[in-house]
Formats: structure tokens, sequence, C-alpha cells
């Protein structure tokens, strides 16, 4: 496993909140003085109940809302000095529900329109397009119109128009809603092969199986506020603290919390993993 | 943008607890009187009324001005404008070419400025005490025929959801790099698309499982339906009924009959 923490220097930084607080028109504070680093090529999971902030955090750093105080750096600028679509070019938002954002008659139009947007060149959007269209496994719905793909096949759609415009921060909003194990699978290794190709992905769920398979770093969040930042193990470690966070462990991490006494260890995350560790009498595994 | 779409405030007036009939006949009727009246006196002393109402049914000052104020600019405008394009009577206070400003035009200005507000503030005062479901169950039982008053209700209900929906696909969009507001007429016109879309897809199939619900609920089983609530005029209903025809007939009846100067 990767440490969560590794040594690193300020430019490193993709995205840097401090103190940031904001406060929805109505009056509601969504987010209560959030202070955060994420550093380039990160694979970090946002969970929290409904209501916890993590979207109004993530739209906090790409724009759309501006913060009520408090900073955002992204990519060592200010986010304040940047428009939503200049912050664009370096945050990619994919939002949770594909359908507010597909328009075009075919796939490939669809994916296209982010990266017109961006005013790159014919040929530089043709390669961004392809790419990103073989990136989510769309080739053979390359001309279809995407309103008549499946959901899952829509959300793919979504999220390739999104890294068409290659982001270097990729922000994921719960993609699995509503999908079967085997498409939240093969989404989820598209998004995993993003973030082995150095993307800086940002994984909203709340889906905690997700997180322990996929995410190298966990923000748990609660009425406004990051009340855990640590690897998916350390995260998972602290039970009462993700009930208080109306979140459950995967019934691997249940299980092996009830082995503990039998030397298994309460970070262990795969079935795997705790196989091994109970073969091998408790000792450490890889 | 959804105080925009709702005017209704809850609150414990008599007003508010008023029969939604009664206010729709006393909001009609006073409609109507505003168009008989012609003189300003009159106008003025209606207009006094009503905003004895809007004060009694605790509407605030800001709030009724922020939902007036397309009425508000709409009345400057006629004060403004009504003077230049009516030439008739005298004396003529200034002229340009064509154009003469007269003093009973400028009056005749104000008073349909004056007319416009009341007409305006009277269904403010409706639609601020009256919650929809009442006035729709109002309408059923005035002879609407329930499915209008359904779909009315439902029309009403899904404003504020669609206008939610409407900012999450436009910040889906602008998350795409999308600038609405940027560019000439065309551009932007063309831009409104990739908005215009997906609202409509949505839109049609939230229509489409809407149906389905009211299907499963057995919507249009029966023709009669009873009600949970239903209305019923108390006295104090009675009472206020019979005090607005009154307020009603009685200048009417003076202005027509004895050709009293209202």
């Amino acid at each position: 496993m990767i440490p969560a923490s590794s040594p690193s220097t300020a430019s490193d930084k993709i995205v840097s909140v401090r103190d940031l607080k904001f406060t929805y028109e109505g009056g509601i504070q969504a987010l209560k003085g959030i202070n955060l680093d994420i550093r380039r090529g990160e694979y970090v999971a946002v969970v929290g109940g409904n209501g916890s902030g993590k979207t109004t955090l993530a739209k906090n750093i790409n724009g759309l809302l501006r913060p009520t105080s408090g900073t955002v750096m992204v990519n060592g600028r200010s986010a304040s000095d940047l428009t939503v679509a200049q912050l664009a070019r370096v945050v990619g938002y994919a939002f949770q529900n594909p359908d507010h954002q597909l328009f075009c008659s075919s796939v490939v139009d669809e994916v296209r329109f982010g990266p017109q947007n961006m005013g790159f060149t014919q040929e530089d959007i043709s390669t961004k397009v392809e790419r990103a269209i073989e990136a989510m496994d769309l080739k053979g719905q390359r001309d279809q119109p995407p309103l008549s793909l499946t959901l899952g096949e829509r959300r793919r759609v979504s999220i390739a128009s999104v890294i068409a415009m290659t982001p270097e921060v990729f922000i994921v909003d719960e993609p699995t809603t509503g999908l079967d194990a085997r498409e939240t699978d093969d989404l989820m290794a598209s998004i995993d092969r993003l973030n082995q190709e150095g993307r800086t992905v940002i994984l909203i769920t709340h889906d905690m199986n997700l997180v322990a398979k996929h995410a190298r770093r966990v923000l748990v969040m609660s009425e406004g506020r990051i009340v855990l930042d640590s690897d998916p193990g350390g995260a998972f470690s602290d039970l009462e603290l993700l009930l208080q966070s109306k979140l459950v462990p995967p019934p691997v991490v249940q299980l092996a919390h009830r082995l503990s006494g039998l030397g298994v260890s309460r970070e262990t995350l795969s079935p795997g993993e705790l196989v091994s560790r109970l073969m091998l009498g408790g000792g450490e595994a890889k | 943008m959804t105080g925009f779409i709702d005017l209704y405030t809850e609150a414990d007036t008599f007003l508010h607890r008023m029969d939604p009939r009664v206010k729709i006949v006393a909001v009609l009727l006073v409609t109507i009187l505003g168009l008989v009246l012609s003189s300003l006196y009159s106008l003025l002393v209606l207009l006094a009324f009503i905003f004895v109402m809007l004060f009694l049914a605790r509407a605030t000052f800001s709030r009724t001005v922020f939902a007036l104020k397309f009425v508000i600019r709409f009345m400057v405008l006629i004060i403004l404008l009504w003077p230049i394009f009516d030439p008739s009577g005298t004396p003529v206070l200034a002229s340009l070419g064509p154009v003469k400003i007269t003093e009973p035009a400028i009056w005749r200005g104000v008073t349909s400025a004056a007319r416009v507000g009341c007409l305006a503030t009277v269904w403010y005062i409706l639609m601020f005490t009256t919650s929809q479901r009442d006035l729709v169950r109002a309408l059923v039982k005035l002879g609407l025929r329930f499915d209008f008053g359904l779909a009315l209700a439902i029309s009403l209900r899904f404003l504020p959801t669609l206008s939610a929906t409407i900012d999450s696909i436009k910040d889906a969009q602008r998350a795409r790099g999308l600038e609405l507001d940027k560019g000439g007429l065309l551009k932007r016109a063309r831009n409104y698309v990739a908005v215009l879309v997906p609202t409509i897809v949505s839109a049609l199939r939230t229509a489409d499982t809407l149906s389905l619900a009211l299907q499963s609920r057995a919507y249009g089983a029966r023709a009669d339906r009873t009600y949970l609530r239903d209305l019923r005029m108390r006295s104090a209903d009675i009472a206020a009924l019979v005090l607005l025809v009154a307020i009603f007939v009685v200048p009417t009846i003076a202005k027509y009959l004895f050709a009293a100067p209202l």
C-alpha cells in the first residue's frame, strides 16, 4: 500500500484549500472550514453521508461555487481569479446524473463538445476525443445517439466528455449509482487507469466498497467538515467515527474487526487479504 | 428562484384563513372594479384599501417590492410614456415637433398606472395568502374539472424542480467549458441548445415516471372523488363575501345609474 502522506514539496500540490467556508443562499452552511491539500497523481475518495458537503466542496474546487470565505488554489493559482471555463482545463468534473449534460446526436460529438470549448486545434481535438473514447471503452457506441444508450454507457460518455478536455484533476461524483456490479467494475477499472496514467482522481461516493478497492486516500466528511484524512485502512479502523458520519464499512472490514482478537489487522481491505492474514496466523501479508 | 414561482408565505392572518373561493371571487370583483373606476381619486382610494389588506396579510415591504418589481417598472414606464403618445387636451405644457405634452395626458398616465398597481397588488395578495394547493382545490370546487386542476397543481409543483434541474444542467455544461453569456446573439442562442436539450429530455422522463406513479395510485379509477380536507364556508367567510360584494356594487351602481364621477 502506498502511504497517504509521502513527503511533498509545495509545487506538486495541485489543489490546496484553506479555511474554506461556504454558505448557500438559503442560509445553510454546507462547509464549515475545510483545509486540504491534494498532490498531483493522488487517488482520493471523498466519503460522507448525504448532505455532508462532498459535492459542495467539489463545486468550490472547479469554480461552480465560490467560497463564502477562505481560499482555493488550483495548480498554484487562486481559483477566484479564474472563470469556470478556465478552471475546467485543470479540473474536470463529471456530474452525478449523465442526463444533465448529454445533448448531442452522437457519442463522438458529445465527447468533442468540451475540447471544442477549450479552443484546442482541430487535430488536437481529434486525438483527445479518440483517446477519451478508447479510455471509456466506447468505440462500439461511437456514432450512436447518447440518449439511446444504457445508464452505464451514458455515464461513460459523460466521463469521456470530461476527460477529453484532458484536465489534470478529475472529479467523479457518485459514478456508480444505479449501475450493476459488472458495470461498476468496468467503470472503476477505467477510472483506475486514468489515475495510473498520472491524473489526479477525486472520487465522491458513499459506496465504501469502492473506497476499499480503489482509493489510496480517504477524506471522511461530516456536517461540512473533514473529520478524517487517511489511507483506506486507517479510515476503516475507526468504526465509531464512520458510523457517526453515516457510513458503514464493507463487510470484509467489519469481519476483520470481529476477528481482530485472532490477530487479524483492523486495516484489512479485501477478502484476499483477510484469507492470507488468517492463513499466516495474523502475520503481515502482502 | 423559488420565491418567484411560489409567492405563498405561511402566516396566520384572517386573509390566510379565508376560504380560497371567497378570495378568488374577491380578487375578480376588485379586478373588475379597478376597470370600472376611471377617476384617479377613486382608484387611489381602492389602492389604499388594497394596501391596508396587504398590511393585514403581514406582507413585508421588501418582499412586496421584490415580487412586484416588474409591475413597478411597468407603472413608471406608463407614467413616462403616456403623455408622449397622448397629445389630446389642454393646457399644453410643452411641445417638440409633433410631440405635445398636455396636463390631462399626464393625469391619464398616472391614473392608468394606479389601475395597473391595483390589479397587480390584489392578485399578489391572493398568491401571497393562498397556497397553490388551496388555490387549485378552490378552482375545482368552483367547477374546474378535476384533471385540469390536477394538471395545474402538478405544473405549479414541478416548476421549482424544473428550475433546479436547469441550474444543475447549466452547471454541468459550464464544467465542460460552455460560456453561456459570451459571444453574439446567435452564438448565445446556440449555446443554449446545450441546456435546452437535456432540460426537455429530463422533463419528458419526469412526466413519464409521474404518469406511471399516478396510475399506480389508481388515478382515474372513479369519476367522483372524495377529499381528505374539504372546503367549508364559515360565517366569517360569508361576512367577507357580503362586504366585498357591497364594495363592488355600491360604486358601480353610483357610477352607471347616478353618473357619479368615479
